[in-house]
């Protein structure tokens, strides 16, 4: 044990033992480890239990994609909680997510807070939610701004397509025909996507389509109280005097359909519509621009004549005026008459007339369009069937003034007003056409035929018996024509021809008579000069003047 | 503490092997040194139980956020994964990776947990059962201290997923809080270990005698 070289004493001895000061150290600072412990994990546990956020739960109708432990909360691609539980409801129709909220999220959970799963989706809109193919699905969140707040939520099964604070706004549009919108459909202000369609409903009690927009910042301001939407889906072609008009918005809504809108500038002051506001969707642009209808006037008239031709749609015209749209045709029973007169049900537009409505109001002091048309009624308007286009045969109705009886228009139950009808231009020829086909079918043409035979026989007849006569008379006027020939001939050799003697005669008399008539102007032109030549005689020529 | 009922009469040196007379000491403030190589020398390692209490305590309290908060945070394309101790076991468990769990179980959750308890009943059993199992309670010292490093095999599986697995968006692993508590916790087991003396255990038994 001990080394030959250690200064220690002998084996046996043992050495002297050494005491030192111990250095100081307090042995209760090894207390220090568990309270540092103690101190870290309840810091590590406070921070994990005291700060998570709030637990909710979020109902779906199914829980595709989600799972628990695995799916995560986000907003705006930030997590904020994550999927730690997916139960059934008890009554097992819907499927509860059970979400662990961070606690920097722990606003997330207030009444208006909105939750969906996002899977990826491709639509006519474009394809959203690619990320998803990879990570799987997550819930995403659109934040509430309510303060108070909830822990049951019911999810969405289609995400939101507008985020609460996504600048912009929504409109509504009032639609009878969806055409091949779609949601997520562009909307376009001068062929430029400012927004897009965000979702439609079908309002059951107004049959008709309540479509929402969102415009987006900045465009909301184009929108004017006197915008006019309408649905740019496809192509608008149009042929007219013009020529022909092809009408496109984009490649995009011409596959998937999309909403146009404009502002007419007919030099009224148009001001921003507040969001919200309601505008109708028109078919096409023609009609969206043109001037707004008014409430319709529905009118109901009775034919007595086939209506081939007269299609719904087609044009009530007043005096070349188009004023409204046949509405429906149908086929009535007049049992009293045993007829079946048409029944045709159409709108007019009294506010297409213009200027002149308000002065026709004003004749029948206010008292309504109807009040109007009746009066119209009584001064000999009456509806009319005329046809529109020869080669297709289209009929429209003419409200027109005829003469002819007086008649009343009677204002029915519904309010429409029952317009009496006149017979239309061409029913009115056709019984007049048939007249005369049947007088010229009464005329014996057979006899007439018969008679006309007999009477060219007897004259063949009368002619054979006189032809030796004739040709007696014949050779006389020949002859006294030859005779007629030689007189003319032999006047024509002693007076026409130059050489004959009378008009040689004839042509030295007249010469003498010029000459005479010469020398009675130097006379007179003498005399004229010299007037006393007269009485003295003619003067001594004049002796040549000498140089 | 040291200079108890019964003193013994000679100390050998922990680090030397030198063998010196005790000597009685009255003073606190005084120990005796190895007169050959300097080291300190007492019959036991002075306020082993204390210093055992306190590591032994230190790691109780950490294992409880150990296994609470996760141990390891993975991303794989967007999709953030927390892994605690327990669930990871319970994965690999429900993967059909049964032995790989059970590695994984016994060097991350019984180790510790044997340690901690195997600690605290030696500390306990030194002061209030002195004479209960002395053999087998020197064979479970031994038995903690040579299992006890294999603890830190998570530490060191998620330390290395950490510095391996970086592939920006797809897939990426960091240690979480858990791991920092779960290390803590074997470095203290290590500690008290360390801190305790067997020597205790036989503190009032003498020469050659066994119990």
């Amino acid at each position: 044990m001990a080394e030959p070289s250690d200064p220690s004493p002998a084996p046996d001895a043992l050495p002297e033992p050494r005491i030192v000061r111990a250095r100081r150290w307090n042995v209760s600072l090894v207390w220090l480890v568990p309270a540092v412990a103690i101190a870290i994990a309840a810091s590590m546990l406070v921070r994990s239990v005291f700060l998570t956020g709030p637990r909710i739960e979020i109902e779906f109708k199914s829980a595709d994609g989600v799972e628990a432990g695995k799916t995560e909360v986000r907003y705006k691609e930030v997590v904020i909680g994550k999927v730690v539980g997916v139960a059934l409801r008890d009554d097992r129709e819907r499927v509860v997510v059970v979400v662990q909220l961070d606690q920097s999220a722990a606003r997330f959970a207030v009444e208006d807070t909105t939750f969906w799963v996002v899977k990826p989706r491709i639509g006519t809109g474009g394809v959203s939610g690619l990320g998803t193919l990879f990570s799987g699905a997550y819930i995403g969140t659109d934040a509430g701004v309510s303060t108070r707040s909830r822990s049951e939520f019911v999810g969405l099964e289609a995400p939101p397509l507008v985020l609460r604070g996504e600048p912009g706004a929504i409109f509504v549009l009032r639609a009878s025909d969806l055409g091949s919108l779609d949601v997520g459909s562009p909307v376009f202000y001068r062929r430029t996507q400012v927004g897009r369609l965000v979702g439609y409903t079908l309002d059951a009690d107004r049959d008709e389509l309540t479509v929402k927009v969102f415009i987006e910042a900045p465009y909301p301001k184009l929108v004017t109280t006197n915008s006019r939407f309408w649905n740019a889906s496809g192509i608008d072609l149009t042929l007219n005097a013009s020529g022909l008009t092809v009408n496109t918005q984009t490649l995009v809504s011409i596959l998937a359909g999309g909403v146009a809108f404009e502002t007419p500038t007919d030099g009224t002051r148009a001001t921003p519509a507040p969001e919200n506001s309601v505008f109708a969707l028109f078919n096409d642009r023609r009609s969206a621009l043109a001037p707004p209808d008014g409430s319709a006037l529905p009118l109901r008239m009775s034919f007595d004549q086939s209506v081939r031709g007269l299609v719904p749609g087609a044009t009530i015209d007043l005096l070349g005026v188009d004023i409204g749209r046949v509405r429906t045709v149908a086929l009535d029973y007049d049992a009293k008459r045993k007829r079946f007169p048409v029944e045709v049900v159409a709108d007019i537009f009294p506010t297409r007339l213009g200027p002149v409505r308000s002065a026709l109001l004003r004749d029948v002091h206010g008292a309504g369009d109807a009040a109007v048309l009746q009066q119209l009624v009584a001064n000999g308007l009456r509806a009319q069937l005329r046809t529109g286009n020869l080669l297709t045969g289209q009929l429209y109705v003419a409200l027109d003034f005829i003469p002819g009886p007086p008649r009343t228009a009677t204002i029915d139950d519904d309010g429409s007003v029952r317009l009496p009808t006149a017979p239309g231009t061409l029913s009115e020829l056709q019984p007049q056409i048939a007249e005369i086909v049947q007088k010229v079918s009464k005329i014996p043409f057979d006899e007439i035929g018969r008679d006309l035979r007999t009477t060219l026989a007897s004259a063949s007849k009368a002619i054979n018996q006189l032809s030796p006569e004739a040709q007696k008379a014949l050779a006389e006027v020949q002859r006294t024509l030859q005779r007629t020939q030689a007189t003319l001939e032999s006047l024509d050799r002693n007076v026409a021809d130059p050489s004959a003697p009378v008009q040689r005669n004839l042509e030295e008399t007249l010469l003498e008579l010029q000459r005479t008539s010469r020398a009675l102007r130097l006379l007179s032109d003498y005399l004229q000069q010299h007037p006393e030549a007269l009485l003295r005689g003619k003067p001594a020529d004049a002796p040549v003047p000498q140089r | 503490m040291t200079a108890a009922s019964e003193p013994p009469l000679l100390l050998g040196c922990e680090s030397c092997g030198l063998v010196s007379p005790a000597v009685v000491l009255d003073d606190p403030t005084l120990v005796q040194e190895c007169p050959r190589c300097g080291h300190v020398l007492a019959a036991t390692k002075p306020h082993a139980l204390q210093r055992t209490w306190a590591f032994v305590g230190a790691a109780a309290v950490l294992y409880i956020p150990a296994n609470a908060l996760p141990v390891m945070v993975t991303t794989q394309a967007l999709q953030r994964d927390e892994h605690t101790l327990l669930g990871g076991i319970h994965e690999l468990w429900l993967d059909g990776s049964w032995g790989l769990s059970i590695i994984v179980f016994v060097a991350s959750i019984a180790v510790p947990v044997l340690k901690i308890a195997v600690l605290g009943l030696l500390a306990w059993t030194v002061r209030h059962k002195p004479h209960w199992r002395r053999l087998e309670r020197a064979r479970l010292y031994r038995l903690v201290e040579t299992v006890g490093h294999w603890s830190m095999l998570d530490v060191y599986v998620v330390v290395l997923l950490a510095a391996t697995v970086r592939f920006g968006a797809l897939a990426s692993a960091s240690p979480g809080p858990g791991l920092i508590s779960f290390a803590a916790v074997v470095v203290l087991t290590m500690l008290a270990t360390w801190s305790f003396d067997p020597r205790l255990i036989w503190r009032d038994v003498p020469d050659g005698r066994t119990v």
